[in-house]
């Protein structure tokens, strides 16, 4: 009777193991794709095999862009994925789980106890994780809740197996015990599966360093009229000028990474608000983000405190979104209601407006791209533009190639 | 009977006592004969073990295999993006609209070649002698030209001989001046009524003409300034403006009664046109 519940074990972390190299390899997948320094839709399904989604709202998205979803970022473009450690461990799931369930009389008690303990290593990585998307992601992207699942059923697994034996034990069987030392050896070629994936990653990655600095640069670093915001740091280190629309979540994903690699309070920003409305920007066909002139104004109104606005435009994004779309004054009256009514009269003003429009101008003398965000870094005498690609991915590693100050601790 | 299982764990010999227990096993485990160790070298099938490192050793040589080739190929893409597909990105610029033909173009790069606002001339601005030449259009063509600014412009009205400007001409501009939205120039077409000799009337339409940019420059203080604001002064030797121009909007329309007068072809032409224009040269 043991040796079915064994098999059974076996069956389930076997099938566990498969779903989990499943999703894995699609985690894996997407974040290689991305290494070409290309925009690709993400898959997020927990159907194997259905369609990528481009969809900015894509949970998967934002797991594989935040900082949470690879290692050793500084190091490596982009880092390395974690999910490559899912791969090499749920392999190794595989064969184990396979032999087990083939031979679950003949297995060793050592076996057993292998297979037990190494269960829990995707189990501690998954909660671990679990609880990142939980409290700093705040979304959970189906691919991962995938790989959670599969560790769950591995650990079920697992610790079935161990009490199965045990309880054979107890019952007097005559399973052999097994050598502590393959105990140990299985214990390390778990490792090794789990790292080696990670390491041909890295040695296979090409150097990105000539890419970092092929994006341009302004070609006027400054603006004639002062209408550029400065935007108050604690350690201000190296000069930029960041271009950014308060209505843009690829701007609010942006600073929140900048929060997150500790980078953000490093730096000596200079704000150029580029909203993507038309109602304010002529270089914007359709407004991509009803409402973003009106809220560029109010953290041009901001002043001194122009950063708090900007972060609560980006915090309070979809609560604010639905109010430019509906167009009128609502947008602007819950802007009052948050900072007073100053700030009403103040988004009204003709100075403001010129202000903005001052903005835009210094946008369009540069020929910057129509995109939000962007960032110009102060190398000698000009502000070099980072490539988007280096903004997401590449962020720590470009930073740590051109800026080391800022990412240095 | 005994046979080696290497791998975790070496099978001892199975005591007598297990026979059951060995004979089920070898039911349980599907009947495979043991060959994990080499076997009896009759039996080809291979042990569990065997199948399990097979199976693992396989996953993830192969996945490894995969990473490489997925990481190799990003790269050769990042490094050859012309196979990738490539996102085409507009580029911020002022702006450009409809009336921007080649004609009206090409008459305002003449304008800013010839009345300083490019290059490095010093000299500002320019008078009807130099727009005959450098437009080389008739004056209807070139009045036409500018038609399509009916909305975007507005007529500054003066007084007969005179080139300052009342309240309303001052609140026009600002209007006016302030309505930027992304273009790159404004230009200044001051023009005099026929009242006058044409060297009198040229240096009255070039008078009005700086009013116009005096007051931009006290009221803005812009360092920018010389570099977008175009002045013309026609006097009334080009490009007169015929009466319906009354139409357009017009700094008296603004002013107090006491300014009201009965729009005609005269005063029409006793005005600065003013105007951003939102062409990209």
């Amino acid at each position: 009777m043991r040796t079915r519940d064994i098999r059974f074990a076996a069956a389930l972390a076997l099938f566990g193991a498969v779903l989990g190299l499943l999703f894995a390899t699609y985690s894996t997948s997407d974040y290689a794709a991305h290494l070409d320094r290309q925009v690709h839709a993400i898959h997020c399904s927990f159907i194997p095999g259905a369609d990528p989604s481009s969809d900015d709202a894509n949970p998967c998205k934002a797991a594989l862009f935040s900082p949470y979803s690879a290692i050793f970022r500084q190091t490596y473009w982009g880092g390395i994925p974690i999910s490559l450690g899912a791969l090499g461990c749920f392999s190794f799931f595989v064969g184990l789980a396979l032999y087990l369930a083939i031979a679950p009389a003949r297995a060793s008690r050592r076996a057993l106890e292998l297979f037990a303990l190494t269960a829990l290593a995707p189990l501690g990585a998954s909660i671990v994780m679990f609880t990142i998307s939980l409290t700093q992601l705040h979304a959970f992207c189906k691919l991962c809740v995938g790989i959670y699942t599969s560790s769950i059923l591995i650990a079920i697994g697992g610790v079935l197996a161990l009490r199965a034996s045990m309880k054979e034990k107890k019952d007097g069987g005559a399973r052999p015990r097994g050598k502590l030392p393959v105990l140990a050896g299985g214990v390390v070629a778990f490792g090794v599966a789990s790292l080696l994936p990670a390491m041909v990653y890295a040695w296979s990655l090409p150097d990105y360093r000539p890419y970092l600095t092929s994006c341009g640069a302004l070609a006027h670093t400054t603006e004639s009229h002062g209408a550029l915001l400065k935007i108050p740091t604690t350690q201000p280190k190296r000069q930029v000028i960041l271009f950014e629309d308060p209505f843009c979540p690829i701007c609010k994903t942006f600073h929140e990474r900048l929060v997150a690699e500790n980078i953000l309070e490093k730096l000596d920003i200079t704000l150029s608000l580029f909203p993507l409305d038309h109602d304010c920007n002529w270089m914007v066909e359709n407004s991509l983000h009803p409402g973003a002139c009106t809220l560029s104004k109010a953290v041009i109104c901001g002043k001194d405190r122009a950063r708090q606005v900007l972060e609560w435009a980006y915090d309070n994004q979809e609560e604010l979104r639905p109010l430019g779309k509906q167009g009128g004054s609502a947008l602007k009256d819950r802007i009052s209601k948050q900072f007073g009514g100053d700030m009403g009269a103040c988004i009204d003003d003709k100075a403001t407006t010129t202000k903005l429009n001052q903005e835009l101008l210094f946008a369009a003398d540069n020929h910057i791209p129509v995109s939000t965000p962007q960032l110009y870094l102060k190398e000698g005498d000009k502000l070099a533009r980072v490539c988007d690609e280096d903004t997401d991915l590449g962020l720590k590693y470009a930073m740590g190639q051109l800026a080391p100050e800022v990412v240095s601790p | 009977m005994s046979e080696k299982h290497e791998g975790l764990g070496t099978e001892p010999t199975l005591p007598a006592s297990s026979d059951q227990f060995s004979a089920r096993a070898q039911l349980e485990d599907g009947g495979a004969k043991r060959s994990d160790g080499g076997g009896d070298g009759q039996s080809r099938k291979p042990g569990p073990m065997v199948v399990g490192a097979a199976a693992f050793f396989a996953i993830l040589f192969g996945l490894t295999f995969w990473v490489h080739a997925s990481v190799h190929a990003a790269g050769e893409r990042a490094a050859h993006p012309e196979q990738a597909a490539e996102q085409k990105v507009a580029v911020a610029d002022n702006s450009e609209v409809g009336y921007c033909t080649p004609a009206f173009k090409g008459v305002l790069q003449r304008v800013l070649n010839s009345c300083g606002l490019v290059g490095s001339e010093a000299r500002r601005g320019c008078q009807p002698a130099d727009v005959k030449t450098f437009a080389s259009i008739s004056d209807d063509d070139f009045n036409a030209l500018f038609t399509p600014l009916k909305d975007r412009g507005a007529v500054i009205l003066f007084d007969e001989g005179k080139d300052d400007l009342d309240d309303g001409a001052k609140k026009l501009l600002e209007e006016k001046w302030q309505d930027r939205r992304g273009a790159r120039y404004f230009f200044v077409v001051a023009r005099a009524s026929k009242t006058g000799t044409p060297d009198a009337n040229r240096a009255l339409s070039h008078r009005r003409a700086n009013s116009v940019m005096l007051d931009l420059q006290n009221t803005y203080h812009d360092p920018d300034l010389d570099k977008q604001v175009g002045l013309l002064w026609l006097g009334n030797e080009f490009a007169q403006l015929s009466k319906d121009y009354c139409e357009w909007p017009s700094s008296r329309e603004q002013a107090t009664s006491s300014k009201k007068e009965k729009c005609s072809a005269e005063t029409i032409n006793r005005s600065a046109f003013v105007s951003w224009v939102d062409c990209r040269l």
